[in-house]
Protein backbone atom coordinates (compact mmCIF):
# COMPACT_ATOMS: atom_id res chain seq x y z
CA UNK A 1 0.00 0.00 0.00
CA UNK A 2 1.20 3.50 -0.79
CA UNK A 3 0.11 6.29 1.51
CA UNK A 4 0.49 9.87 0.37
CA UNK A 5 0.00 12.35 3.20
CA UNK A 6 -0.47 16.06 2.61
CA UNK A 7 2.19 16.55 -0.02
CA UNK A 8 2.84 19.95 -1.56
CA UNK A 9 5.26 20.90 -4.26
CA UNK A 10 6.11 24.20 -5.86
CA UNK A 11 8.49 25.31 -8.59
CA UNK A 12 9.69 28.94 -8.45
CA UNK A 13 6.76 29.97 -6.21
CA UNK A 14 4.30 28.25 -8.55
CA UNK A 15 2.35 25.87 -6.29
CA UNK A 16 1.83 22.81 -8.44
CA UNK A 17 0.62 20.45 -5.71
CA UNK A 18 -1.30 21.61 -2.66
CA UNK A 19 -1.79 19.34 0.29
CA UNK A 20 -2.65 16.19 -1.64
CA UNK A 21 -3.39 12.97 0.25
CA UNK A 22 -4.30 9.57 -1.13
CA UNK A 23 -4.11 5.89 -0.26
CA UNK A 24 -3.26 3.53 -3.11
CA UNK A 25 -4.18 -0.04 -2.29
CA UNK A 26 -2.70 -3.33 -3.56
CA UNK A 27 -4.53 -5.30 -6.23
CA UNK A 28 -6.43 -2.23 -7.37
CA UNK A 29 -5.88 0.22 -10.19
CA UNK A 30 -5.85 3.80 -8.95
CA UNK A 31 -6.19 6.34 -11.73
CA UNK A 32 -5.09 9.91 -11.41
CA UNK A 33 -6.91 12.13 -13.85
CA UNK A 34 -6.88 15.84 -14.55
CA UNK A 35 -6.25 18.46 -17.19
CA UNK A 36 -2.78 19.07 -18.60
CA UNK A 37 -0.86 21.14 -16.08
CA UNK A 38 -3.13 20.14 -13.19
CA UNK A 39 -0.21 18.53 -11.33
CA UNK A 40 -0.84 14.83 -11.84
CA UNK A 41 2.58 14.10 -13.37
CA UNK A 42 4.26 16.04 -10.54
CA UNK A 43 2.22 13.93 -8.10
CA UNK A 44 3.38 10.71 -9.75
CA UNK A 45 7.01 11.86 -9.92
CA UNK A 46 6.85 12.95 -6.27
CA UNK A 47 5.54 9.54 -5.21
CA UNK A 48 8.39 7.74 -6.97
CA UNK A 49 10.95 10.24 -5.74
CA UNK A 50 11.93 11.95 -8.99
CA UNK A 51 10.70 15.16 -7.32
CA UNK A 52 11.15 15.87 -3.63
CA UNK A 53 7.94 17.25 -2.10
CA UNK A 54 8.24 20.52 -0.16
CA UNK A 55 5.90 19.17 2.50
CA UNK A 56 4.17 15.92 3.36
CA UNK A 57 5.09 12.29 3.60
CA UNK A 58 4.92 9.19 1.43
CA UNK A 59 4.92 5.65 2.81
CA UNK A 60 5.50 2.44 0.86
CA UNK A 61 4.00 -0.30 3.04
CA UNK A 62 4.65 1.81 6.16
CA UNK A 63 8.22 2.60 5.05
CA UNK A 64 8.88 6.34 5.02
CA UNK A 65 10.10 7.29 1.54
CA UNK A 66 10.31 11.09 1.37
CA UNK A 67 12.98 11.57 4.02
CA UNK A 68 14.79 8.29 3.37
CA UNK A 69 18.40 8.36 2.20
CA UNK A 70 19.24 7.59 -1.43
CA UNK A 71 20.41 4.05 -0.62
CA UNK A 72 17.05 3.18 0.96
CA UNK A 73 15.15 4.92 -1.83
CA UNK A 74 17.02 2.81 -4.39
CA UNK A 75 16.09 -0.34 -2.44
CA UNK A 76 12.41 0.61 -2.58
CA UNK A 77 12.70 1.54 -6.24
CA UNK A 78 13.78 -2.01 -7.01
CA UNK A 79 10.24 -2.97 -6.02
CA UNK A 80 8.77 -0.45 -8.47
CA UNK A 81 7.89 -1.04 -12.09
CA UNK A 82 7.28 2.01 -14.23
CA UNK A 83 5.77 2.43 -17.66
CA UNK A 84 6.76 5.81 -19.05
CA UNK A 85 4.71 7.90 -21.45
CA UNK A 86 7.22 7.43 -24.26
CA UNK A 87 8.25 3.92 -23.23
CA UNK A 88 11.75 5.09 -22.16
CA UNK A 89 13.34 1.99 -23.66
CA UNK A 90 17.12 2.05 -24.02
CA UNK A 91 17.47 2.80 -27.70
CA UNK A 92 20.97 1.35 -28.02
CA UNK A 93 19.87 -2.06 -26.70
CA UNK A 94 17.56 -4.62 -28.26
CA UNK A 95 14.30 -5.65 -26.66
CA UNK A 96 15.76 -8.66 -24.88
CA UNK A 97 18.57 -6.58 -23.37
CA UNK A 98 16.07 -3.91 -22.32
CA UNK A 99 13.97 -6.41 -20.40
CA UNK A 100 16.95 -8.34 -19.04
CA UNK A 101 18.60 -5.17 -17.72
CA UNK A 102 16.95 -5.18 -14.25
CA UNK A 103 17.67 -8.91 -13.95
CA UNK A 104 21.37 -8.31 -14.69
CA UNK A 105 21.50 -5.63 -12.04
CA UNK A 106 19.50 -7.06 -9.21
CA UNK A 107 19.35 -10.84 -9.44
CA UNK A 108 21.78 -13.73 -9.36
CA UNK A 109 19.95 -15.68 -12.05
CA UNK A 110 21.89 -17.72 -14.58
CA UNK A 111 21.83 -16.77 -18.26
CA UNK A 112 19.28 -19.49 -19.00
CA UNK A 113 17.01 -18.40 -16.17
CA UNK A 114 17.18 -14.80 -17.34
CA UNK A 115 16.37 -15.80 -20.91
CA UNK A 116 13.43 -17.84 -19.67
CA UNK A 117 12.15 -14.91 -17.60
CA UNK A 118 12.53 -12.46 -20.51
CA UNK A 119 10.68 -14.81 -22.83
CA UNK A 120 7.93 -15.24 -20.26
CA UNK A 121 7.50 -11.46 -19.89
CA UNK A 122 7.48 -10.97 -23.66
CA UNK A 123 4.90 -13.71 -24.01
CA UNK A 124 2.86 -12.06 -21.27
CA UNK A 125 2.60 -8.87 -23.37
CA UNK A 126 2.07 -10.79 -26.63
CA UNK A 127 5.49 -9.90 -28.02
CA UNK A 128 6.99 -13.36 -28.51
CA UNK A 129 9.88 -13.71 -30.97
CA UNK A 130 10.74 -10.02 -30.96
CA UNK A 131 13.79 -10.41 -28.68
CA UNK A 132 16.36 -9.21 -31.17
CA UNK A 133 14.48 -6.18 -32.51
CA UNK A 134 15.52 -2.66 -31.49
CA UNK A 135 13.06 -0.10 -30.08
CA UNK A 136 13.32 1.98 -33.28
CA UNK A 137 12.11 -1.03 -35.28
CA UNK A 138 8.79 -1.46 -33.48
CA UNK A 139 5.60 0.63 -33.26
CA UNK A 140 4.63 2.91 -30.35
CA UNK A 141 2.11 0.38 -29.07
CA UNK A 142 4.71 -2.39 -29.14
CA UNK A 143 7.18 -0.13 -27.31
CA UNK A 144 4.59 0.38 -24.57
CA UNK A 145 4.13 -3.37 -24.31
CA UNK A 146 7.89 -3.92 -24.07
CA UNK A 147 7.97 -1.19 -21.44
CA UNK A 148 5.32 -3.10 -19.47
CA UNK A 149 7.33 -6.31 -19.87
CA UNK A 150 10.41 -4.54 -18.48
CA UNK A 151 8.34 -3.09 -15.63
CA UNK A 152 7.08 -6.51 -14.52
CA UNK A 153 10.27 -8.51 -14.99
CA UNK A 154 11.23 -8.25 -11.30
CA UNK A 155 7.66 -8.94 -10.09
CA UNK A 156 7.17 -5.41 -8.78
CA UNK A 157 5.03 -4.64 -5.76
CA UNK A 158 4.17 -1.24 -7.17
CA UNK A 159 3.37 -0.44 -10.79
CA UNK A 160 3.29 3.13 -12.08
CA UNK A 161 2.04 4.04 -15.53
CA UNK A 162 2.35 7.56 -16.91
CA UNK A 163 -0.20 8.04 -19.68
CA UNK A 164 0.21 4.50 -21.01
CA UNK A 165 -2.30 5.07 -23.82
CA UNK A 166 -1.11 8.39 -25.17
CA UNK A 167 -0.57 8.30 -28.91
CA UNK A 168 -2.06 4.84 -29.35
CA UNK A 169 -4.99 3.77 -31.54
CA UNK A 170 -8.15 2.75 -29.62
CA UNK A 171 -7.64 -0.98 -30.14
CA UNK A 172 -4.04 -0.94 -28.90
CA UNK A 173 -5.07 1.33 -26.02
CA UNK A 174 -7.67 -1.24 -24.92
CA UNK A 175 -5.03 -3.98 -25.20
CA UNK A 176 -2.67 -2.03 -22.94
CA UNK A 177 -5.49 -1.31 -20.46
CA UNK A 178 -6.41 -4.97 -20.22
CA UNK A 179 -2.76 -5.90 -19.77
CA UNK A 180 -2.42 -3.48 -16.85
CA UNK A 181 -5.62 -4.84 -15.31
CA UNK A 182 -4.51 -8.46 -15.67
CA UNK A 183 -1.04 -7.77 -14.28
CA UNK A 184 -2.47 -5.88 -11.30
CA UNK A 185 -4.74 -8.79 -10.45
CA UNK A 186 -2.11 -11.45 -11.18
CA UNK A 187 0.72 -9.93 -9.09
CA UNK A 188 -1.47 -8.02 -6.62
CA UNK A 189 0.47 -4.85 -7.42
CA UNK A 190 -0.40 -1.42 -6.17
CA UNK A 191 -1.02 0.19 -9.54
CA UNK A 192 -1.19 3.93 -10.15
CA UNK A 193 -2.03 5.17 -13.63
CA UNK A 194 -1.88 8.77 -14.80
CA UNK A 195 -4.21 9.28 -17.70
CA UNK A 196 -6.27 11.63 -19.85
CA UNK A 197 -8.03 8.75 -21.49
CA UNK A 198 -11.61 8.46 -20.27
CA UNK A 199 -12.04 5.12 -22.01
CA UNK A 200 -9.30 3.73 -19.74
CA UNK A 201 -10.94 5.24 -16.69
CA UNK A 202 -14.28 3.64 -17.47
CA UNK A 203 -12.69 0.38 -18.58
CA UNK A 204 -10.26 -0.46 -15.76
CA UNK A 205 -10.19 2.10 -12.93
CA UNK A 206 -10.95 0.87 -9.42
CA UNK A 207 -10.29 4.17 -7.66
CA UNK A 208 -10.16 7.57 -9.32
CA UNK A 209 -8.42 10.70 -8.08
CA UNK A 210 -9.28 13.90 -9.91
CA UNK A 211 -6.56 16.55 -9.60
CA UNK A 212 -7.59 20.13 -10.27
CA UNK A 213 -5.29 23.14 -9.88
CA UNK A 214 -2.88 21.07 -7.82
CA UNK A 215 -5.49 19.82 -5.37
CA UNK A 216 -7.28 16.53 -4.98
CA UNK A 217 -10.68 17.75 -6.10
CA UNK A 218 -12.60 14.51 -6.13
CA UNK A 219 -12.10 10.86 -5.22
CA UNK A 220 -14.31 7.90 -5.90
CA UNK A 221 -14.99 4.67 -7.75
CA UNK A 222 -15.60 4.07 -11.43
CA UNK A 223 -19.38 4.09 -11.04
CA UNK A 224 -19.43 7.11 -8.72
CA UNK A 225 -18.11 9.27 -11.53
CA UNK A 226 -21.46 9.07 -13.34
CA UNK A 227 -23.41 10.35 -10.37
CA UNK A 228 -21.10 13.07 -9.14
CA UNK A 229 -22.28 16.67 -9.12
CA UNK A 230 -18.74 18.02 -8.96
CA UNK A 231 -18.73 20.67 -11.67
CA UNK A 232 -15.01 20.61 -12.49
CA UNK A 233 -15.01 16.82 -12.62
CA UNK A 234 -18.03 16.75 -14.92
CA UNK A 235 -16.55 19.43 -17.15
CA UNK A 236 -13.38 17.34 -17.48
CA UNK A 237 -14.79 13.83 -17.77
CA UNK A 238 -17.91 14.57 -19.75
CA UNK A 239 -16.43 17.14 -22.10
CA UNK A 240 -17.49 15.31 -25.25
CA UNK A 241 -21.10 14.92 -26.43
CA UNK A 242 -20.70 11.15 -26.38
CA UNK A 243 -19.79 11.09 -22.71
CA UNK A 244 -22.58 13.56 -21.89
CA UNK A 245 -25.01 11.09 -23.45
CA UNK A 246 -23.44 8.19 -21.57
CA UNK A 247 -23.79 10.12 -18.31
CA UNK A 248 -27.44 10.92 -19.08
CA UNK A 249 -28.10 7.25 -19.84
CA UNK A 250 -26.33 6.18 -16.66
CA UNK A 251 -28.45 8.53 -14.60
CA UNK B 1 27.77 30.80 -12.52
CA UNK B 2 28.26 29.55 -8.94
CA UNK B 3 25.04 27.53 -9.23
CA UNK B 4 26.41 25.77 -12.31
CA UNK B 5 29.74 25.05 -10.60
CA UNK B 6 27.87 23.75 -7.53
CA UNK B 7 25.64 21.52 -9.67
CA UNK B 8 28.73 20.23 -11.50
CA UNK B 9 30.41 19.16 -8.25
CA UNK B 10 27.21 17.63 -6.88
CA UNK B 11 26.94 15.59 -10.09
CA UNK B 12 30.59 14.54 -9.81
CA UNK B 13 29.88 13.48 -6.21
CA UNK B 14 27.13 11.21 -7.54
CA UNK B 15 29.35 9.94 -10.34
CA UNK B 16 31.97 8.71 -7.88
CA UNK B 17 29.59 6.86 -5.58
CA UNK B 18 29.46 3.06 -5.60
CA UNK B 19 28.86 1.83 -9.17
CA UNK B 20 26.56 -0.97 -10.33
CA UNK B 21 27.71 -4.61 -10.38
CA UNK B 22 31.41 -4.86 -11.33
CA UNK B 23 30.72 -7.16 -14.32
CA UNK B 24 28.18 -4.73 -15.81
CA UNK B 25 30.39 -1.76 -15.01
CA UNK B 26 33.39 -3.41 -16.70
CA UNK B 27 31.32 -4.10 -19.82
CA UNK B 28 30.18 -0.46 -19.85
CA UNK B 29 33.82 0.70 -19.65
CA UNK B 30 34.78 -1.57 -22.57
CA UNK B 31 31.87 -0.25 -24.65
CA UNK B 32 32.93 3.31 -23.92
CA UNK B 33 36.58 2.56 -24.73
CA UNK B 34 35.39 1.49 -28.16
CA UNK B 35 33.10 4.49 -28.62
CA UNK B 36 35.36 7.17 -27.16
CA UNK B 37 38.85 5.85 -27.89
CA UNK B 38 38.83 3.37 -30.77
CA UNK B 39 36.33 5.37 -32.84
CA UNK B 40 38.54 8.45 -32.49
CA UNK B 41 41.64 6.71 -33.84
CA UNK B 42 41.03 7.62 -37.48
CA UNK B 43 40.49 11.34 -36.90
CA UNK B 44 43.54 11.56 -34.63
CA UNK B 45 45.64 9.65 -37.17
CA UNK B 46 44.58 11.73 -40.18
CA UNK B 47 44.95 15.09 -38.41
CA UNK B 48 48.32 14.15 -36.88
CA UNK B 49 49.91 12.89 -40.11
CA UNK B 50 48.84 15.94 -42.11
CA UNK B 51 49.66 18.46 -39.38
CA UNK B 52 53.08 16.86 -38.84
CA UNK B 53 53.74 17.11 -42.57
CA UNK B 54 52.51 20.69 -42.89
CA UNK B 55 54.41 21.75 -39.78
CA UNK B 56 57.65 20.35 -41.19
CA UNK B 57 57.07 22.04 -44.54
CA UNK B 58 56.30 25.42 -42.97
CA UNK B 59 59.28 25.31 -40.63
CA UNK B 60 61.54 24.26 -43.51
CA UNK B 61 60.30 27.15 -45.67
CA UNK B 62 60.89 29.65 -42.85
CA UNK B 63 64.34 28.26 -41.95
CA UNK B 64 65.93 29.23 -45.25
CA UNK B 65 68.74 31.32 -43.74
CA UNK B 66 72.04 29.41 -44.11
CA UNK B 67 73.13 30.05 -40.52
CA UNK B 68 70.13 28.17 -39.08
CA UNK B 69 70.98 24.46 -38.77
CA UNK B 70 68.55 22.30 -40.78
CA UNK B 71 68.23 19.73 -38.01
CA UNK B 72 66.17 22.30 -36.09
CA UNK B 73 63.30 21.46 -38.48
CA UNK B 74 63.08 17.93 -37.06
CA UNK B 75 63.54 19.22 -33.52
CA UNK B 76 60.77 21.81 -33.84
CA UNK B 77 58.42 19.27 -35.44
CA UNK B 78 59.08 16.83 -32.58
CA UNK B 79 58.70 19.37 -29.77
CA UNK B 80 55.62 21.01 -31.27
CA UNK B 81 53.93 17.62 -31.60
CA UNK B 82 54.87 16.56 -28.07
CA UNK B 83 54.34 19.82 -26.23
CA UNK B 84 51.19 21.24 -27.79
CA UNK B 85 49.73 19.51 -30.79
CA UNK B 86 49.25 15.93 -29.61
CA UNK B 87 47.84 16.96 -26.27
CA UNK B 88 46.11 20.36 -26.53
CA UNK B 89 45.12 20.58 -30.20
CA UNK B 90 44.07 16.92 -30.36
CA UNK B 91 41.93 17.47 -27.26
CA UNK B 92 40.31 20.53 -28.83
CA UNK B 93 39.39 18.29 -31.77
CA UNK B 94 38.20 15.51 -29.42
CA UNK B 95 36.13 18.05 -27.47
CA UNK B 96 34.20 18.53 -30.69
CA UNK B 97 33.93 14.88 -31.62
CA UNK B 98 33.66 13.08 -28.28
CA UNK B 99 32.21 15.97 -26.23
CA UNK B 100 29.29 16.67 -28.54
CA UNK B 101 28.62 12.96 -28.84
CA UNK B 102 28.50 12.49 -25.05
CA UNK B 103 26.30 15.56 -24.47
CA UNK B 104 23.82 14.62 -27.18
CA UNK B 105 23.70 10.96 -26.10
CA UNK B 106 23.04 11.74 -22.43
CA UNK B 107 20.80 14.70 -23.32
CA UNK B 108 18.64 12.48 -25.53
CA UNK B 109 18.47 9.89 -22.76
CA UNK B 110 17.30 12.65 -20.42
CA UNK B 111 14.52 14.03 -22.62
CA UNK B 112 13.27 10.55 -23.56
CA UNK B 113 13.06 9.65 -19.84
CA UNK B 114 15.68 6.89 -20.12
CA UNK B 115 17.60 8.45 -17.22
CA UNK B 116 14.39 8.58 -15.15
CA UNK B 117 13.88 4.91 -16.04
CA UNK B 118 17.35 4.07 -14.70
CA UNK B 119 16.64 5.99 -11.48
CA UNK B 120 13.30 4.24 -11.02
CA UNK B 121 15.04 0.90 -11.39
CA UNK B 122 17.23 1.90 -8.44
CA UNK B 123 20.33 2.61 -10.53
CA UNK B 124 22.64 5.54 -9.80
CA UNK B 125 22.23 6.99 -13.29
CA UNK B 126 25.14 9.44 -12.98
CA UNK B 127 27.56 6.72 -11.96
CA UNK B 128 26.21 4.26 -14.50
CA UNK B 129 26.35 6.63 -17.46
CA UNK B 130 29.20 9.05 -16.73
CA UNK B 131 31.90 7.19 -14.79
CA UNK B 132 32.58 4.60 -17.54
CA UNK B 133 33.00 7.45 -20.04
CA UNK B 134 35.48 9.23 -17.78
CA UNK B 135 37.49 6.05 -17.16
CA UNK B 136 37.43 5.15 -20.87
CA UNK B 137 38.70 8.60 -21.89
CA UNK B 138 41.31 8.60 -19.12
CA UNK B 139 42.65 5.26 -20.38
CA UNK B 140 42.46 5.84 -24.13
CA UNK B 141 43.40 9.51 -24.57
CA UNK B 142 47.05 8.95 -23.51
CA UNK B 143 47.24 6.18 -26.14
CA UNK B 144 45.84 8.60 -28.72
CA UNK B 145 48.41 11.14 -27.53
CA UNK B 146 51.35 8.81 -28.12
CA UNK B 147 49.88 7.70 -31.44
CA UNK B 148 49.48 11.32 -32.50
CA UNK B 149 53.11 12.13 -31.62
CA UNK B 150 54.38 9.14 -33.60
CA UNK B 151 52.17 9.82 -36.63
CA UNK B 152 52.90 13.55 -36.62
CA UNK B 153 56.62 12.87 -36.63
CA UNK B 154 56.04 10.29 -39.36
CA UNK B 155 54.19 12.96 -41.40
CA UNK B 156 57.27 15.16 -41.16
CA UNK B 157 59.47 12.22 -42.13
CA UNK B 158 57.29 11.65 -45.21
CA UNK B 159 57.82 15.29 -46.21
CA UNK B 160 61.57 14.87 -45.75
CA UNK B 161 61.51 11.68 -47.83
CA UNK B 162 59.37 12.87 -50.72
CA UNK B 163 60.35 16.55 -51.04
CA UNK B 164 63.64 18.40 -51.13
CA UNK B 165 62.75 20.89 -48.39
CA UNK B 166 64.76 19.02 -45.76
CA UNK B 167 67.21 16.13 -45.87
CA UNK B 168 66.06 12.93 -44.18
CA UNK B 169 69.36 12.80 -42.28
CA UNK B 170 68.86 16.35 -40.92
CA UNK B 171 65.29 15.59 -39.95
CA UNK B 172 66.25 12.40 -38.09
CA UNK B 173 69.19 14.13 -36.43
CA UNK B 174 66.85 16.89 -35.25
CA UNK B 175 64.42 14.33 -33.85
CA UNK B 176 67.17 12.92 -31.63
CA UNK B 177 68.77 16.25 -30.77
CA UNK B 178 68.31 17.63 -27.22
CA UNK B 179 65.38 15.37 -26.44
CA UNK B 180 63.78 16.06 -23.05
CA UNK B 181 61.88 12.93 -21.91
CA UNK B 182 59.88 14.96 -19.39
CA UNK B 183 58.08 16.66 -22.30
CA UNK B 184 56.33 13.35 -22.99
CA UNK B 185 55.33 13.05 -19.34
CA UNK B 186 54.08 16.66 -19.44
CA UNK B 187 52.06 15.89 -22.57
CA UNK B 188 50.56 12.76 -20.98
CA UNK B 189 49.65 14.60 -17.77
CA UNK B 190 47.91 17.29 -19.80
CA UNK B 191 45.89 14.86 -21.90
CA UNK B 192 44.79 12.92 -18.80
CA UNK B 193 43.46 16.15 -17.26
CA UNK B 194 41.84 17.19 -20.55
CA UNK B 195 40.18 13.77 -20.91
CA UNK B 196 38.42 14.29 -17.57
CA UNK B 197 37.44 17.84 -18.53
CA UNK B 198 35.90 16.78 -21.86
CA UNK B 199 33.94 13.82 -20.48
CA UNK B 200 32.76 15.42 -17.24
CA UNK B 201 31.76 18.80 -18.73
CA UNK B 202 29.99 17.18 -21.69
CA UNK B 203 28.22 14.71 -19.42
CA UNK B 204 27.18 17.56 -17.13
CA UNK B 205 25.54 19.52 -19.95
CA UNK B 206 23.89 16.37 -21.30
CA UNK B 207 22.65 15.26 -17.89
CA UNK B 208 20.97 18.58 -17.16
CA UNK B 209 19.23 18.91 -20.51
CA UNK B 210 15.55 19.77 -20.21
CA UNK B 211 13.13 20.24 -23.07
CA UNK B 212 13.37 18.70 -26.50
CA UNK B 213 15.62 18.17 -29.49
CA UNK B 214 16.52 21.88 -29.68
CA UNK B 215 17.79 21.85 -26.10
CA UNK B 216 19.85 18.73 -26.80
CA UNK B 217 21.57 20.65 -29.61
CA UNK B 218 22.15 23.62 -27.30
CA UNK B 219 23.61 21.35 -24.61
CA UNK B 220 25.90 19.80 -27.15
CA UNK B 221 27.16 23.22 -28.26
CA UNK B 222 27.66 24.37 -24.65
CA UNK B 223 29.54 21.15 -23.88
CA UNK B 224 32.01 21.76 -26.70
CA UNK B 225 32.45 25.49 -26.01
CA UNK B 226 33.01 25.11 -22.26
CA UNK B 227 35.26 22.07 -22.72
CA UNK B 228 37.44 24.08 -25.10
CA UNK B 229 37.61 27.07 -22.76
CA UNK B 230 38.54 24.84 -19.81
CA UNK B 231 41.14 22.97 -21.86
CA UNK B 232 42.82 26.24 -22.80
CA UNK B 233 42.68 27.48 -19.21
CA UNK B 234 44.11 24.26 -17.77
CA UNK B 235 46.72 24.17 -20.52
CA UNK B 236 48.02 27.48 -19.24
CA UNK B 237 47.85 26.39 -15.59
CA UNK B 238 49.56 23.03 -16.20
CA UNK B 239 52.27 24.58 -18.35
CA UNK B 240 52.99 27.12 -15.64
CA UNK B 241 53.07 24.38 -12.99
CA UNK B 242 55.04 21.74 -14.88
CA UNK B 243 57.41 23.56 -17.20
CA UNK B 244 58.45 26.76 -15.45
Amino acid sequence: MIEVKNISKSFNNNHVLKNVSADFVPGKISMVIGKSGSGKTVLLKSVIGLHTPDEGEIFFDKREFTKANMKFKRQIRQEIGMVFQGGALFTSSNIEDNIRFPLDLFTNMTKTEKKKRVDFCLERVNMEDSNKLFPAEISGGMQKRVSIARAIVLNPKYLFCDEPNSGLDPQTAILIDRLIKEITAEYNTTTIVNTHDMNSVIEIADNIYFIHEGQKWWEGGRDDIFYSDNKELNDFVFASDLYKKIKALAK
Amino acid sequence: MFTIIGKYFVLMGNVFTKPVRPSIFFKRVLDEIEQIGVDSLWIVAIVSIFMGAVLTLQVAINFEAPYIPKYLIGLSARDTMILEFSSTIICLILAGKVGSNIASEIGTMRITEQIDALEIMGVNSAGYLILPKMIAAFLTFPVLNILSIILGIFGGYAVASFTDTVMVYDYLYGLNYAFVPFYVTYSLIKICVFSLIITSVSSFYGYYTYGGALEVGQSSTKAVVYSIILILLFNLILTQLLLT
